[in-house]
């Protein structure tokens, strides 16, 4: 996680705009992260925004108006048009909080389309602020969620992500010490999770 | 607050509000009644005339099968929003209704006072006409003098309800049509050149009040209005009307608007239009507004074909804005439609894509020069018509589609908007019932979602505090009964941060202004140093309305699985103690040792409990931030991070305190889960010990055998009370101090700080002092509480009572778990255990709370069935006061006895009362090495019978440790001394000994009444070290029949004496002593004979004395009498010495081998009991006894020591000098020296020494018999009858005719014996020779 923090503050030095950013989090049936990941593909975003979101005003300075601006998904909107100067700026850590909840969320929805499909891949299954959430549950009773958090549509490459991801989840918990609440923190899973992030991401 | 109902543009707008001073629940209640009419028929609405003024009136020609549709806000809408006025003039009142009391005392000031409500409520810039009505109602019936003539008071008497509801509906509808008088009026206005410009200037058609009319017409503002209570401030209507009556030639067709014709000169094309006006603007928006117009008055006919209208004009000309509005007002007309009429097809579709057609061009609407004043409002545009989409679809899914319910829904969604009919039960919130809804209605519920979602986005922050916060209402409310709760917490936490927001803005502001104003006050700028002291001023903060936002929090920290009400915040009265608790099981499982399932995003959870403190802390509610530090810190703490760990309790224990210092009654209960593991009396020291004995004992003379074999009194060998009796309570002593050992727990990363820990008793009064404590981090930490019982009686220690720093107290109580409990217990855990990995429930089902109680139930189920057993607690007897006594001091070196074997000496023990009571009971017991394991053999039974008396023997009459009592009454005195003396008996094999005393204050017990039947003794203990060296060794006893001896020794006896008196009642006892010790050792063995002098019982008659020196061995040889026991003493069984349970011999043994065994054990005895050893040391003092204990009597020696009951005695006679006279033949060596071939006589004497009577016969043998002639027979020679003493003598002639050695033997037998031996036998050795 911290290698990846890392690779992105060098991608915003290296150039100004922002890179696409994919949020991987793998959901125990509680609702507890196994797994998180945060991938940045070096693709640049094409603002799709729209213009009401341009021009925020900074109302208040309490602390909750920048929950609020976090939550509403203004602190990222903000960073789009002013490419990292001025305007309000809340640190990474609360747009990481901001996205955790986001993926939290969005499991009203799996959760309601799960039961009524069979399908494992739920694309597209959400979509707040900027992020279109898709989502992959796992067979069988244990209902293992991988949720992705993206900003533009690539349902093939996610697909072929998340089946990577199963295998190399399948893999994981075929270790009889490996329980449905147990956060994986294998390095080699965590390696290759992030190869193929980069290849289909 | 505003509702988004998704047909608010078609309804008409009247603000309710109180005049004059009414209660607010009469105004209430008024307002209800006014409310329910939601709607009117056209029908009702005064028929217009042909006046143009009246073209939005329902004509005569239309069948009045519309509806006008009424809504009554009791809020104006914020002035802000004034710009929006033409765009959507549904969002406005335009009616005013005054709701008054005939009552009221001012009431002839209504009218003035209904002015000022107006003024208050619509603003001087408020451009749409208002009309305005009061209405009084009547309170009581005699309401006959009131002044009913008022200016625009309309007087409801009191009637019944329906006719109440009639009038009002009269009077409404009345309302109504000047409703839409006036507003025809103003739309007429606009359709001037001037007014369509100003409809077109800017992005929202601002039209300046002020300016329009003045510039238009300024006279005319003297005329008189055209209604009496229509805005005195709009005086526009009339002149604009007046001004363009002239195009108007004509009064509108059925089916086409009237305003058509007049503005538009016939041709219906939008390019021609805007020329032939002659100004520059299009007529797009007027048309629009026209549309709205028709909307509001419920001609929907009208209204489509002007939308129509307006849609054509903005093809040509691109207004976004207001083309949007124009599809907003189209897609409300079918729903209006279905409403009147009722069909159920389903139209909502088109309605629906008009909507999403509007949506997509509001937000893509590019404001124009003056961006921040129209953001706020595009973006609220946006959103409501997104929101009205949403309401669409929600509507129709909620009412299970599409059909008259939805259809009221939509139009008419009443005070609580977001719950339809369907979800009214929080049962229905199921996934289950959503589903179906959303299968009935053919809508997903992530469809609607994702309406919903659209609203989402950065561009809340462009609104006003008041929209966002109603929108964030109406999103989470519409989430939460989708059943999206995750999207409603996450929906809530911004309303939240929203409203905190306003809550510290708020308080700023107020904090600046307070400042600001009593700065004059201050003289002089040193004035504000501290340095001059200032005075805290601290404010009562309100705080109504914090129980709502706290409520909320709550709510959604629950969502994330975070509980903050884990821990209870109390009110704290003036009882202080709380009534005790009693326990039910389930409290006692320890949840901290099993295995939990994480549940939640932990993460997430941190930061939001995080913002609930903060919350909290901004409203302030000093409780709720302890109560949510707290409660986070008991359930998050296994993922929390040690800083956090440390804030939330530096937190909680801050607010704690504030809490306190405010005077705030309200605090929080104890909040760590259990924090005490254990309790545990430290056991008491041994001398302090009390001991229950039983009263019985003080009466009880001998004591010496019941203790010694006190392993074996027990008549039965299993007893099954035993185990019970041996878990009686722990006695304690009365006014003694207790130690409980309490072990407390502290699962943090800090210090857990206790103010107070005590323990929870009842029973007797027991003296403890609370004490702090301080319970190191992650630890378990002990803790020692002492205490005094200060009465006699049963203390039960039920647990302690805790409490932290400014907390409340708690008690938790630990129970004694039972063997089954703890069965239950562990089946529970491995269940949960079992559980555990596995999912059952996951999501928002997992939380504990949400989760059925079954899966519990069924764990406990099957020993629910019995009846619940009363807990126990650790229960102690608190005896009276006892003594104390202490061993001043003995007179052993080092506690330790050397002893030879069988040597006796003593030992002197001083004993000192050091209690101040008496001592008047004292009882010494003793153990020592050699008593442990020969009562361990003779519990496990396996001895024979012989070693079981021999090892009873043992223990009872040989004990290491003996003492006698001297006089039964013993007493001490406290503080007074006194000496026993204990003798020591040197047993082999001994190492070691202990001397036990109890002693007691007995009189107390036998004092009371009734007599008690314990009393409590205590004991103290005196170990002895023993060594007592073996130094001689007795082996090898053996009996000797004394003729047997003759035959092998020859020649001479030892004493010659015992020939004298009665020769055949002699054998010799002999036995080899052997010196192993390194000093000689005289040795004597001594026949103590009762049998020669019956008046001296014990007298030794014979011994022998011999000196063994170290190493060697001596035989010493003793003569002994023959015994001859009684038959039916020697046939008795071996007896018992401790009255043991009979136990049925295991031995197979012949009656024969019984008896044998039984006659050699008694003639061992009574051989014992003749013959004592004694040693003595060789020139030293020191003796004792030598034991034969060890030696076995084998059956030769048996016979050897046994008399025969009859004795035979053989003589050889020869004829003497007479015929009678007979001699006896020489006898030498004990052998008859007869001479061959010469008759001789045997002479046979028998005597019975026997204490019974025999028949008996007798045999005669010789050997060699073929060398012998005899007369008479030689077997079966009957005797008859044998008396007791009595001499029988049979003679018989016999002849040797050869030379040699013979052997005469005689043997008799009785008749019918039962053995084959003969009773006795005598024999006679004759040699024969030759002279």
């Amino acid at each position: 996680m911290r290698k990846a923090d890392a690779e992105n503050k060098d991608i915003f030095l290296l150039d100004k705009t922002k890179a696409m950013s994919h949020h991987i989090f793998i959901l125990s049936p509680t609702d507890t992260p196994l797994y998180s990941l945060t991938h940045y593909s070096s693709k640049p975003v094409q603002s799709t925004g729209s213009s009401l979101s341009s021009n925020l005003p900074s109302w208040s300075t309490s602390a909750f108006a920048g929950t609020l601006t976090a939550l509403s998904g203004a602190s990222s909107a903000t960073q789009h048009h002013t490419s990292g100067g001025g305007g309000v700026r809340v640190g990474g850590g609360q747009d990481r909080h901001v996205i955790q909840m986001i993926a939290n969320a969005s499991l009203d929805a799996i959760e309601e389309v799960m039961r009524r499909d069979s399908a494992m891949y739920l694309k597209s299954v959400d979509k707040f602020n900027e992020w279109i959430v898709s989502a992959f549950v796992t067979a069988g009773n244990k209902d293992m969620k991988f949720i992705i958090l993206h900003e533009t549509k690539n349902d093939d490459g996610i697909k072929v992500f998340f089946n990577d991801l199963w295998e190399l989840y399948v893999k994981t918990a075929m270790n009889p010490f490996h329980t449905a609440h147990t956060p994986i923190r294998s390095a080699v899973f965590d390696s290759r999770v992030r190869a193929s992030a980069k290849k289909n991401l | 607050m505003d509702h988004f109902a998704f047909a608010s543009l078609a309804q008409i707008k009247i603000l309710l509000v109180p005049v004059g001073s009414i209660t607010k629940s009469f105004f209430e209640k008024r307002a209800a009644e006014i409310r329910s009419f939601d709607s009117i028929p056209l029908g009702d609405i005064t028929v217009g005339d042909k006046d143009q003024r009246a073209r939005l009136l329902p004509t005569t020609n239309t069948l009045a099968t519309g509806y006008l549709h009424l809504s009554f806000p009791s809020h104006p809408p914020p002035e802000s929003h004034l710009p929006l006025s033409l765009l959507r003039p549904s969002a406005f009142p335009l009616g005013v209704i005054g709701i008054t009391s005939c009552s009221a005392e001012t009431f002839e000031h209504t009218p003035t006072y209904f002015d000022g409500a107006v003024r208050d409520v619509i603003s001087s810039e408020h451009v749409l006409p208002v009309s305005r009505v009061c209405f009084a109602f009547e309170e009581a019936s005699d309401g006959a003098e009131l002044n009913t003539s008022l200016l625009g008071v309309e007087v409801i008497p009191k009637m019944d309800t329906k006719q109440t509801k009639l009038h009002l509906g009269t009077l409404l509808a009345s309302l109504c049509s000047r409703i839409l008088i006036d507003l025809s009026d103003f739309v007429q206005n606009l359709e001037s050149p001037i007014g369509n410009e100003y409809l077109n200037s800017g992005l929202f058609a601002t039209l300046p009040p002020s300016q329009l009319p003045s510039a238009l017409d300024p006279e005319q503002r003297s005329e008189s209005p055209p209604s009496s209570h229509s805005q005195p401030e709009l005086p526009t209507i009339s002149n604009l009307r007046k001004s363009s009556t002239l195009k108007r030639t004509s009064s509108p067709g059925p089916t086409l608007p009237s305003l058509r014709q007049p503005t538009l000169s016939a041709s219906a094309s939008g390019k021609k239009r805007a020329s032939g006006i002659g100004a520059a603007s299009s007529h797009g928006r007027l048309f629009k507004v026209f549309g709205d117009s028709f909307l509001l008055a419920g001609r929907t006919e009208d209204a489509v074909v002007w939308y129509a209208e307006a849609l054509a004009m903005f093809k040509g000309l691109p207004d976004p804005l207001w083309h949007a509005s124009v599809l907003e007002g189209l897609a409300t007309v079918p729903i209006l439609e279905a409403w009147a009429s009722g069909t159920g097809l389903d139209p909502w579709i088109d309605p629906a894509e008009k909507i999403t057609q509007a949506s997509s061009m509001y937000s893509k609407i590019i404001p124009g020069h003056d961006q921040d004043q129209q953001y706020p409002f595009l973006t609220y545009l946006y959103i409501t018509c997104v929101l009205r989409h949403a309401s669409l679809l929600y509507s129709v899914w909620s009412a299970k589609g599409w059909g008259p319910v939805a259809f009221t829904t939509l139009l008419n969604p009443g005070p609580t908007p977001h719950i339809p009919p369907t979800l009214i039960h929080p049962d229905q919130l199921s996934f289950v019932n959503l589903e179906r809804l959303s299968i009935n209605s053919g809508i997903k519920r992530s469809q609607i979602s994702e309406v919903l979602s659209q609203a989402h986005g950065p561009w809340l922050l462009h609104l006003g505090s008041r929209e966002r916060i109603a929108i964030l209402q109406f999103i989470a409310a519409t989430y939460g009964y989708l059943g999206y709760r995750r999207k409603e917490a996450y929906i809530l936490r911004e309303t939240i941060g929203c409203v905190m927001d306003l809550v510290v803005c708020g308080r700023e502001h107020y904090d600046d202004y307070r400042l600001s104003s009593a700065k004059p006050v201050v003289i002089g700028q040193d004035a504000l140093t501290p340095a001059t002291g200032t005075l805290g001023v601290r404010e009562s903060e309100p705080t109504e309305g914090n129980e709502g936002v706290v409520k909320l929090v709550k709510y959604v920290c629950k969502i994330h699985g975070v509980d903050l009400e884990a821990v209870n915040v109390v009110e704290t009265g003036p009882e202080a103690i709380r009534p005790r608790h009693s326990w039910t099981r389930d409290e006692k499982l320890p949840e901290d040792d099993l295995p939990k399932e994480p549940i939640g995003w932990p993460e997430l959870q941190i930061g939001i409990v995080r913002e609930a403190i903060a919350v909290a802390e901004a409203l302030p509610d000093y409780a709720a931030v302890a109560q949510f530090c707290l409660s986070a810190l008991k359930n998050l703490h296994p993922v929390m991070t040690s800083t956090d760990q440390n804030q939330l309790y530096a937190g909680a224990t801050r607010a704690l305190t504030t809490t306190k210092r405010r005077g705030d009654s309200r605090t929080v209960e104890y909040w760590t889960g259990t924090p005490i593991v254990t309790i545990e009396l430290t056991p008491l020291p041994f001398v302090r010990l009390p001991v229950e004995k039983s009263i019985s004992l003080l009466q009880e003379s001998d004591r010496s055998i019941g203790k010694t074999l006190a392993v074996t009194t027990d008549p039965f060998l299993y007893n099954p009370r035993r185990s019970l009796n041996s878990k009686g309570n722990l006695l304690v002593v009365q006014n003694e101090n207790l130690e409980f050992q309490v072990t407390l727990r502290n699962p943090f990363v800090f210090d857990l700080e206790l103010s107070s820990l005590s323990l929870s008793t009842s029973g007797v009064t027991f003296e403890s002092k609370p004490i702090p404590v301080l319970v190191p981090a992650n630890s378990f930490h002990p803790v020692l509480i002492t205490g005094r019982a200060l009465e006699a009686g049963n203390l039960v220690v039920r647990g302690c009572f805790v409490q932290a720093p400014n907390g409340l107290s708690r008690e938790f109580g630990l129970p004694l778990s039972t063997e089954e409990e703890e069965d239950k217990l562990m089946k529970r855990k491995t269940a949960i255990a079992c559980e555990y990995g596995r999912t059952k429930y996951s999501g928002l089902a997992a939380h504990p709370w949400e989760r059925p109680t079954e899966k519990r139930a069924s764990i406990i189920a099957p020993s629910s069935k019995k009846p619940a057993k009363p807990i126990r607690y650790m229960d102690f007897k608190v005896v009276p006061g006892l003594p104390l006594l202490r061993i001043r001091r003995t007179s052993l070196t080092h506690s330790a006895v050397m002893l030879y074997n069988g040597e006796r000496s003593t030992i002197r023990i001083t004993l000192e009362n050091v209690s101040s009571l008496l001592i008047d009971y004292l009882n010494l017991t003793f153990d020592d090495s050699t008593m442990g394991p020969a009562q361990q053999a003779l519990l496990e039974g396996e001895l024979s019978v012989f070693d079981t008396y021999e090892t009873e023997y043992d223990l009872i009459h040989r004990q290491v440790l003996t003492w006698d009592a001297e006089n039964d009454k013993v007493e001490i005195p406290p503080g007074k001394m006194m000496t026993v003396t204990v003798s020591c008996f040197g047993k082999a094999g001994c190492t070691n000994g202990s001397i036990h005393i109890s002693y007691a204050y007995s009189r107390q017990a036998l004092g009371t009444d009734p007599p008690a039947d314990n009393f409590y003794t205590r004991q103290l203990t005196y170990p002895v070290l023993v060594t007592v060296y073996h130094m001689l060794e007795c082996y090898d006893m053996d009996i000797l029949s004394h003729s047997g001896l003759n035959d092998r020794v020859g020649v001479g006896l030892p004493d010659a004496s015992l020939e004298e008196s009665e020769g055949y009642n002699w054998c010799l006892f002999s036995i080899e002593v052997r010196n192993t010790y390194g000093l000689p050792f005289e040795v004597t063995f001594e026949r103590m004979d009762k049998g020669c002098a019956k008046s001296l019982p014990d007298s030794v008659v014979a011994s022998t004395c011999r000196t063994v020196p170290p190493g060697s061995t001596s035989r010493i040889i003793l003569p002994l009498r023959k015994l001859l026991l009684k038959e039916e003493h020697a046939s008795r069984p071996i007896p018992s010495l401790s009255g043991r349970q009979f136990v049925v011999g295991k031995s197979k043994l012949s009656s024969e081998d019984v008896r044998l065994q039984r006659e050699l054990f008694w003639y061992r005895e009574e051989l014992l009991k003749t013959i004592r050893g004694r040693w003595k040391e060789a020139g030293g003092s020191r003796s004792g006894d030598l034991s034969l204990r060890h030696q076995r009597l084998t059956k030769p020696m048996l016979h050897a020591l046994r008399t025969d009951p009859i004795h035979v005695q053989m003589e050889l006679l020869q004829q003497g000098d007479d015929e009678e006279s007979r001699k006896i033949v020489n006898r030498r060596g004990g052998k008859f020296r007869a001479p061959p071939n010469e008759f001789l006589f045997l002479r046979i004497r028998i005597r019975n020494v026997s204490p019974a009577d025999f028949i008996s016969t007798a045999s005669v043998f010789f050997e060699p018999e073929k060398h012998v002639i005899y007369q008479g027979i030689l077997q079966g020679i009957p005797l008859g009858e044998v008396q007791n003493g009595e001499t029988r003598e049979l003679e018989m002639a016999i002849c040797f005719v050869s030379c040699g050695s013979f052997e005469l033997r005689a043997q008799v037998e009785i008749l019918n014996a039962p053995r084959g031996e003969p009773a006795g036998s005598g024999h006679a050795t004759v040699l024969v020779e030759d002279e």
